[in-house]
């Protein structure tokens, strides 16, 4: 694998290998910024142009496609509240409220060196330990994955601004929205009232861009005197000062470890990851007490995480040709295109190629920084509009994006109701990153609690014996649970 | 006012009466009911331009995902029957779909257009399971009830009903387990950890991973696996002997038979066009060309067979 890289660079470092890669990149940010197209679809629309090209460099276009719309979704969560993709609706907890402070432009440098960092992280990982990483992960079977999910709902309480009771029933709800549609064991269909589009459950862009979004537009629609003020004040990226990493290093790696860890991990994902390693930082970082009011910290936990994961899902596909996830999947079926067969082989079979594919990646997310600076800047003009415009075209916005990925009309109902539901629940101080986390990780959590249940014969005992990773993350979970009870059993003592 | 009111009419009827002459006058979207990128979504990408080609217009792929394909099926069926909007249901979303879940479509719905692909299923285990034969695996399961378990890609995906025809066809269905995952990659990864032991899915699988076959859903040996049993060899009996992903294109019902055959034929031409036929080389896609006639006959017969296979599953 690495002494294949100077021959794989060959391969990149060519007119071809870099335009690939600039343009790509610049497109998949873009992409990944317009609420609704998302990674997937965004690589699914940009397959077809590769079937031309040379394999290197068509893989190498997908790559720099999937590695720059996860970053680009964190623009439009960070400048207008509107998550691009689901994985991003950890940053906007963050990012929005900085940016309404007018820090927008430092928001997005944060995020920006955040996600250059997880990226490269994940890179180098995947270079240098892809089939080892592959190997352990296929330790994490359902009741693995089940305890890692409930820690990853214990972040519901450390998200749950104000009232942690209010943040609970934000999260219940989001759960429960998550089990309506086609139940994942028997295939029946579940709480649908007769409905038949709610046969495949509610989706999940339309409800998180109606809670998000929507309800931020309903908001400020509500609350708008004067439409002079633009809604926020940016002229591009604020790069940080190296002082100002002071103390966040720390958090920084422990989120790109998350992320990669997490992106190794069949049937997970980048918004799984974004949340859990934001609930993590928020729990044990030196600021969390100003998180969700614009806290850096915040920020780089999202987005360094969610970059992350991009390496991590290779791990599995490249290692044990079995991709993790729908975009991984595409990959391996561009490969299958360009006539080379993907499966347990590929790497031994394929040295230079997949060094050109690793080193490729490598060099994409070096070139995040650079590109997200150019492409925030050209959205900076856009955001000077009134604020009354601006509300209009981001209800449209998201109108589009909701609608573009299914063509259901039905969908945009959903958002409807999310936002309305949003604006409701946010006016009553319900916080709404709870309902997100609960429809993010409802669904893994079912399945992988019923799949376990049906390996052990119904006993949720059995969860524990023989599976220590299971039972070292759940009495994890309990601890973080806990924790606000123990806090406010000593404030009671202290009074 | 009545002058414009005629005119008015006549120019509304003008669309419901399709002409077939000079057929099509429009694009012609032929909808994925499943996520882009994925099996179906590529094939189709590649089939759209020499659909067109061969039709003398236009075409173009839309997805529309959900509910194991039931989503599209649901919206195109009681459709305007045009020819415009045609849909590329599996053998699941046409036929085993509409028998388990409370869907607005059936068998009536549709006027089937040509079938395109369609491949045998087999039954896998791990390369380094200890089983070698089917045989080994009957023997295994009668001699320890409950332990072992098959899996797949989803309640009632061609997964599932291939490990069901397998072992409710061999009589041990009832001492083993079922664990769907969410899609065939999952899957895979939990037989390569050992949390499941047997999946069964098409012969492309064999290409991506170490895997050992134990038996073929076809009416005779696989070329590429000459020694691998047919499921009538091993015993087990129709309708369960047999079993193929195949795919094709159906429009709703009632369409005009001259467009049905217009398309029927633009299909087969497409179908055997060199960048078509290249690609089904290169991804080992099992092509398989039914006319319209043909292809209704196949898709009411697969109808009633996998109903035996849909109640041996217990769905």
């Amino acid at each position: 694998m690495i002494q294949s890289i100077p021959e794989a660079l060959s391969l990149i470092l060519t007119f071809e290998g870099m335009l690939v890669l600039t343009l790509g990149t610049m497109l998949g940010i873009i992409l990944g910024a317009l609420p609704g197209i998302g990674s997937t679809v965004a690589v699914a629309m940009i397959l077809p142009f590769t079937l031309t090209m040379s394999q290197a460099p068509a893989i190498l276009l997908l790559l720099a496609i999937y590695a720059g719309s996860v970053y680009g979704g964190s623009i439009s969560a960070i400048l207008i509240n509107t998550p691009g993709t689901p994985q991003s609706a950890a940053t906007c907890l963050d990012g929005y409220p900085m940016a309404q402070r007018g820090e927008a432009g430092k928001a997005l440098g944060w995020s920006t060196i955040a996600s250059v960092c997880g990226g490269l992280f994940s890179a180098v990982v995947l270079i240098f330990a892809a089939p080892q990483l592959a190997a352990f992960a296929l330790n994490f079977g359902p009741i693995e994955t089940f305890a890692l999910i409930l820690l990853g709902l214990t972040c519901i309480v450390s998200v749950s601004e104000g009232s942690l009771i209010k943040g609970l029933i934000a999260g219940f709800i989001g759960i429960f929205l998550s089990t309506v549609g086609g139940d994942p064991i028997t295939g029946e269909a579940r709480f649908t009232f007769g409905q038949f589009q709610l046969i495949a459950g509610f989706n999940l862009l339309a409800v998180v861009i109606g809670v998000f979004a929507l309800s931020e537009v309903l908001i400020r629609a509500a609350a708008l005197r004067d439409g002079d003020t633009p809604l926020v004040d940016f002229d591009g990226i604020v790069l940080p000062k190296l002082r100002e990493w002071k103390g966040r290093i720390k958090g920084l790696v422990k989120s790109v470890l998350i992320g990669t860890g997490i992106g190794i991990l069949p049937g997970t994902g980048a918004a799984t990851a974004a949340f859990i390693s934001y609930a993590e930082a928020r729990r044990s970082a030196p600021t969390r007490d100003n998180f969700g009011k614009g806290e850096p910290d915040g920020l780089i936990a999202s987005e360094s995480a969610n970059n992350a994961v991009t390496g991590g899902a290779l791990v599995p596909t490249m290692a044990l040709g079995i991709p993790g996830d729908a975009i991984t999947a595409v990959m391996l079926a561009t490969l299958t295109l360009h006539g080379v067969t993907p499966g347990i082989r590929l790497m031994t079979e394929n040295p230079v190629l997949m060094a050109a594919i690793f080193s490729g990646f490598f060099v994409i997310n070096l070139m995040l920084l650079p590109l997200g600076m150019l492409v925030s800047r050209m959205a900076a003009p856009i955001l000077r509009i009134k604020e009354a415009y601006m509300l209009v075209m981001i209800t449209l916005l998201c109108t589009v994006g909701v609608y573009f990925v299914r063509g259901i009309p039905f969908d945009l109902l959903v958002m409807a109701g999310a936002g309305i539901l949003g604006f409701t629940l946010r006016r009553q101080g319900y916080p709404m990153a709870p309902l997100v986390i609960g429809m993010v990780l409802g669904p893994t959590l079912e399945i992988s609690l019923r799949q376990g249940l049906i390996i052990t014969d119904g006993s949720f005992a059995a969860f524990f014996v023989g599976h220590p990773i299971a039972a070292v993350l759940v009495a994890a979970a309990f601890g973080i649970l806990s924790l606000p009870f123990v806090r406010m059993l000593k404030n009671r003592k202290a009074s | 006012m009545l002058k414009y009111s005629i005119a008015a009419l006549a120019l509304a009827a003008c669309p419901a009466t399709v002409s077939a002459e000079g057929f099509p006058e429009r694009p012609i979207n032929l909808v994925v009911p499943f996520n882009a990128g994925g099996g179906t979504d590529l094939l189709l990408r590649a089939f759209a331009p020499h659909m067109a080609e061969a039709l003398g217009g236009n075409a173009f792929v839309s997805n529309m995902a959900g509910g194991s394909g039931t989503i599209a099926a649901g919206a195109l069926a009681g459709q305007k029957p045009d020819g415009y909007q045609l849909g590329y249901w599996s053998v699941t979303v046409a036929t085993v779909q509409p028998q388990i879940k409370d869907v607005p479509y059936g068998v009536d719905s549709w006027t089937p257009i040509c079938s395109v692909a369609a491949s045998p299923t087999v039954l896998f285990t791990q390369a380094d399971s200890p089983f070698q034969t089917i045989e080994d695996v009957v023997a295994a399961v009668k001699a320890d009830p409950g332990k072992y378990i098959y899996g797949s890609s989803g309640p009632g995906a061609i997964t599932h009903l291939t490990a069901v025809a397998a072992f409710s066809g061999l009589g041990v269905i009832d001492d083993m387990k079922h664990l769907p995952f969410q899609g065939s990659g999952p899957a895979l990864q939990a037989m390569a950890a050992g949390t499941i032991q047997f999946f069964g899915d098409t012969e492309l699988l064999m290409a991506s991973g170490d895997f050992r076959p134990l038996v073929v859903f076809n009416s005779e040996r696989l070329e590429s696996m000459p020694d691998v049993p047919t499921a009538t060899e091993v015993g087990i009996s129709a309708p369960l002997n047999e079993l193929y992903l195949w795919g094709g294109f159906f429009g709703p019902a009632g369409m005009d038979p001259e467009i049905t055959a217009t398309l029927s034929k633009a299909c087969e031409a497409a179908m055997n066009s060199d960048g078509f036929q290249k690609f089904a080389a290169d991804t080992s896609t099992v092509l398989d060309y039914r006319n319209a006639a043909d292809f209704d006959a196949f898709f009411r017969a697969q109808y009633e067979a996998n109903s035996t296979l849909i109640e041996a599953a217990g769905l």
